[in-house]
């Protein structure tokens, strides 16, 4: 284990009764990085943190933190880390230059170096127009942004954020993602979510947990690859508008251009993408080792059609989260219903995942398929 | 102990920030009141109001203060301090700073201590108006008041105890408000009955009764007596029930 490593977990496992909730994992976090923790509900995501923050002790196996065992040294983790739980649980009646100030007391900060990091971490987390509100009169956005200003009080070197982005709105989460950015440069952050594009805006690595079990660690290009799957995307101009049809003849119906690209070979999965009159986009999945790309090009001229797009990246996350772990799932759902009422008694935190979990999810599809169609007609 | 400081005192301000503090030192004020100059004399329930008894001693309080202690502060003191952060979550948040789990529950007990403390103090308002300014009703015996007090402060650190530790093995705060009432009532109560139980000839009933019975420890102290035996209960209840609460929040790390 080098210096560097800032989070060790080493077969960490924990049962909730004969529930495991974690089934040994392993990983390590080095300094500087920003890990987006990944996983359905019920993944172990909650629990792996709360080992990491001594709320809770493993099971099995050892976790270190900036050095120190979570079993011998809880409080040494704890000061070496600022941890914010799921829904940021604040006092509500306590305003937000209190609350900061009993964090920033609790942590033993003299009133100098309060007033040095309150006035850094208002500025990083936007508390100003609200520090002497009380916490419960603030949006639940807001609330998020105090339970970060409290994890960041003491400026400490590993950050553990709990979906810190549920509550927040869409520019909040990018405000925020921003910020995170910016925190992360001297620091190592894990950050737990559903929301995959969050994960791409601003994780260089990923570690995926389905069922306790960590089902895909590394840089998001290696996982993204690790589906053996290439995806294209396709957009052939259907109107001119009011200037010429460059292309043969008239331009192509949809139906033409679908059942054209179904038939070529290679392709396994053929959808449409959502875009305008101007243009047909077509979204083709094939085989790691095949290039469809000379095909669909030949495909093109052989018609005469105009071309408006045509580019190849590997799948996107969301496509690869989804077949790591749905399958999974899947598979203990019907051993489950073999051996045992599929009710997991452990987490009883994961409940509120899941409105959250399936809007996110949708949130970064339409997302990225918008930007591709954007690309597409620029 | 600077965080168990830094606990008492957030939680103390919560108490003061909301209307609870406010309502159970008023309310406890105001019963007080009609307890103390209203409630007639009843056959061996109560001894009269302090009219009726015509003596200038304040026995009527030092009965009937620890009976609302039972059924109304201390619940509603300690009903928050465990209960209600595990429910909300703020525990998860607390415990995840750099402090000890024993740290937590000591400063939330000199939390609810200093609270009933204060609310003593505002009792004292009683015997002050009525004896040394504005009124003179008569010459009281201060000896007597004083070890009474004594006597409710050690009381009050044993309820407190028993209230936080219900409070740590719930979520709700309607429940530990309950629990609580329902077990201090129960632990005064019992005293009352030793003298019902008459068909006890060895008397080893009425005695382990007057043992347990809060009531019966308190008795000595309002004849003016600080009874070291009575401390020292009050003071082991009080440590049995906080170590019963930090185990019992030590469990999450295990459950």
């Amino acid at each position: 284990m080098s210096n560097d490593v800032m989070i060790y977990a080493n077969d960490l496992s924990k049962s909730f009764g004969s529930f495991r909730a974690l089934d040994k994992i392993n990983f390590e976090v080095s300094r500087g990085e920003i890990v987006g923790f990944l996983g359905p509900n019920g993944a172990g995501k909650s629990t792996t943190m709360r080992i990491l923050t001594c709320f809770i002790s493993p099971t099995g196996g050892t976790a270190r933190v900036n050095g120190h065992d979570v079993f011998d040294e809880p409080l040494k983790v704890r000061e070496s880390l600022g941890y914010l739980p799921q829904r940021a649980p604040l006092y509500l009646e306590m305003s937000v230059l209190e609350y900061l100030r009993f964090a920033a007391d609790l942590r033993h900060l003299d009133a100098e170096l309060f007033r040095k990091r309150a006035k850094s971490v208002v500025e990083v987390c936007g508390l100003a127009q609200v520090l002497g509100k009380e916490i419960k009169y603030l949006s639940h956005g807001y609330r998020q942004r105090v339970g970060l200003a409290q994890a960041l009080i003491h400026d400490p070197p590993i950050l553990i954020l709990d979906e810190p982005t549920s509550d927040l709105d869409p520019n909040e989460k990018a405000e925020f993602l921003d910020y995170l950015k910016q925190i992360g440069k001297e620091r190592t952050v894990m950050l737990s979510t559903h929301n995959l594009a969050e994960v791409e805006a601003s994780c260089a690595r990923a570690i995926i947990v389905s069922r306790g079990r960590i089902v895909a660690d590394g840089p998001l290009d290696e996982i993204r690859a690790k589906s053996g799957r290439v995806r294209y995307v396709v957009a052939i101009q259907e109107s001119a508008d009011s200037a010429a049809y460059r292309g043969r003849g008239t331009p192509p119906k949809k139906g033409e251009v679908e059942d054209a690209l179904g038939k070529l070979a290679g392709v396994k999965k053929l959808g449409e993408l959502p875009t305008d009159e101007k243009a047909h986009a077509y979204e083709l999945v094939s085989e790691q080792d095949v290039d469809l790309r000379p095909e669909v090009f030949k495909l093109i001229v052989d018609k005469g059609w105009v071309m408006l797009e045509l580019h190849r990246d590997a799948q996107t996350l969301e496509d690869v989260f989804r077949s790591l772990t749905i399958g999974d799932e899947r598979r203990n759902r019907s051993l489950a219903a073999a051996a045992e009422p599929e009710e997991d008694e452990g987490d009883e935190d994961e409940e509120s995942d899941e409105e959250e979990g399936d809007e996110g999810d949708d949130d970064s599809g339409d997302s990225d398929h918008d930007t591709k169609a954007a690309e597409g007609r620029s | 102990m600077r965080n168990i400081l830094i606990i008492a005192k957030r939680d103390l301000r919560a108490q003061f920030n909301s209307p609870v503090a406010y309502v159970v030192i008023g309310g406890t004020l105001l019963l007080l009141g009609i307890l103390f100059f209203l409630i007639p004399h009843i056959n061996g329930v109560f001894l009269g109001s302090f009219w009726d008894v015509d003596r200038a001693s304040m026995d009527q309080m030092f009965t009937f203060l620890p009976a609302l202690m039972s059924l109304f502060v201390i619940p509603a003191v300690t009903m928050r301090s465990l209960a209600a952060e595990k429910g909300s979550g703020t525990l998860e948040l607390l415990i995840t700073m750099p402090v000890k789990d024993s740290e937590v529950i000591l400063g939330k007990y000199v939390a609810c201590c200093s609270m009933v403390l204060v609310l003593l103090a505002a009792t004292l308002l009683y015997p002050l108006t009525m004896f040394v300014w504005p009124w003179h009703l008569g010459p009281l015996d201060w000896g007597p008041v004083w070890a009474g007090y004594i006597g409710i402060a050690f009381f009050s650190f044993a309820a407190i105890g028993v209230g936080m530790m219900l409070s740590s093995l719930t979520e709700s705060d309607v429940v530990a408000f309950f629990t609580t009432a329902g077990a201090l009532c129960v632990l005064y109560g019992i005293g009352f009955m030793v003298s019902t139980v008459s068909w006890d000839k060895a008397g080893w009933l009425s005695d382990s009764l007057a043992f347990v019975s809060f009531q019966s420890r308190l008795q000595s102290f309002l004849r003016g007596i600080i009874d070291a035996r009575a401390v020292i209960y009050f003071a082991s209840v009080a440590v049995v029930c906080l170590l019963v609460s930090f185990r019992s929040l030590e469990s999450r790390k295990w459950s």
